[in-house]
């Protein structure tokens, strides 16, 4: 196998060394042939030079458009920077995490959809509110709270986690994302990750 | 380096040979008037980038096409140079097609042994227009509109055959979500695989005819 390949590139790296050569040749008379200008540059190698430059010049002018074209979007701003009202602080039950839903609109180009955010609420004395994303942080499903068990499982790849949002088993690289949160007349509002 | 990796693949499917016949191939003394097909050849790549990118964003649906447009034009980074270069290229790529054609004719060069690829040409000039009677109700505005309005119409007239023809080419009795997304469907897929296979059987006819020499005076 390796000899039946090996006359083929014999050949063509003979054609290689004669190249050079005939260039080497046509370089010394430069003088004398009018094909050649002052560097020695042949007319066919000048034209395909000024081809190659022209058309980067131009693949380039459509190349770099097109990559901010194309990332455009995901440098948007999808707008949920501000406080969210999730509900009323006395219908969080102290100590047993309260699955609250609310409505945001989320702006995705020139499309805005109504979005439902569903947020697990906790809080041990009535006052101290922790508010967690309801996300799985191994692959995004949503996880549910299990009273019996005392944690957040998750139905894709059997994650638990803690009820206060640390990882108990399973494969997540995280604890559930944390939210703000603050109380102002006692309703509970929330800023931040999702 | 890059010799290796050209010897390599050329060992296995002898580009070179195809490389040379086709660009490295002998023509006769030209003159800047056959530039126009490569001209339009390049035009049609630059439409079909263009054209992919904005399928990005666009969506032919009668309450966001105009919307989806309106975005890629006003609010997308570089959305106004690639639907500009999209909708600019379309009339070049008429202009080029036209004054390729009429060079051919000019100077006979649709003549034996050429005649085939003078009937593909003729085609792939009905599908530039296709491509620009489709394309052009894509914004969906009132220009959009009304000139498919006028356009069908032209189109109703023919003989035995027009009233179904404006109906198939509508999908219905008026102008519509379906005539929207059918013209869409014809200008994004349809129509460029016809334009594609005509293009490549074009383009082979043109290397292995050989390009016609300027005519002679005392021909």
């Amino acid at each position: 196998m390796r000899e039946d390949a090996d006359p083929p590139v014999a050949d063509q790296a003979d054609s290689d060394a004669a190249d050079p050569a005939q260039d080497a040749a046509t370089n010394s008379q430069a003088n004398t042939d009018p094909e050649l200008d002052a560097k020695g540059l042949s007319r066919r190698q000048m034209l395909s030079r000024s081809v190659a430059v022209m058309g980067g010049a131009i693949a380039a002018g459509v190349a770099v458009p097109a990559i901010f074209y194309i990332a455009g979007p995901a440098a948007e701003d999808s707008g949920t920077a501000e406080w969210i009202r999730l509900g009323a602080a006395s219908s969080v039950e102290p100590g047993k995490p309260t699955l609250m839903k609310v409505n945001i609109e989320r702006r995705s180009g020139y499309l805005t959809t109504t979005e439902e955010l569903s947020v697990f609420v906790t809080t041990e004395n009535g006052s101290d509110f922790v508010a967690l994303s309801n996300v799985c942080t191994h692959l995004g499903c949503r996880v549910r709270w299990v009273d019996d068990e005392g944690g957040f499982f998750c139905p894709c790849h059997n994650a638990v986690f803690n009820a206060d949002g640390t990882v108990a088993s399973g494969p997540p690289p995280s604890p559930l994302d944390e939210f703000e949160v603050k109380v102002e007349e006692s309703q509970i509002f929330i800023k931040g990750a999702s | 380096m890059t010799n290796k990796i050209g010897d390599w693949v050329d060992e296995r499917s002898g580009w070179r040979k195809q490389y040379e016949a086709i660009f490295l191939r002998k023509i006769p003394k030209i003159n800047w008037l056959y530039t126009l097909g490569s001209a339009t050849l390049f035009t049609m790549m630059l439409q079909i980038i263009t054209g992919i990118l904005l399928t990005l964003y666009y969506v032919p649906e009668p309450t966001q096409a105009y919307a989806s447009v309106d975005y890629i034009t006003n609010d997308l980074t570089f959305g106004w140079l690639i639907r500009g270069l999209h909708h600019w290229g379309s009339s070049a790529m008429v202009l080029l097609v036209i004054l390729h054609m009429v060079r051919v004719i000019a100077y006979g060069a649709y003549k034996y042994p050429r005649e085939a690829t003078w009937f593909s040409g003729v085609a792939l000039l009905l599908l530039t227009f296709s491509f620009g009677f489709t394309g052009y109700l894509l914004p969906w505005d009132q220009r959009a509109y009304w000139a498919t309005v006028v356009g069908t119409r032209i189109g109703e007239v023919t003989p035995f055959v027009g009233g179904s023809l404006k109906n198939i080419m509508l999908g219905g009795e008026e102008i519509s979500g379906l005539t929207l997304t059918r013209f869409y469907g014809a200008h994004v897929w349809i129509l460029p695989g016809l334009l594609l296979g005509l293009v490549g059987i074009h383009m082979y006819l043109v290397i292995r005819n050989g390009i016609s020499a300027v005519p002679d005076r005392t021909e």
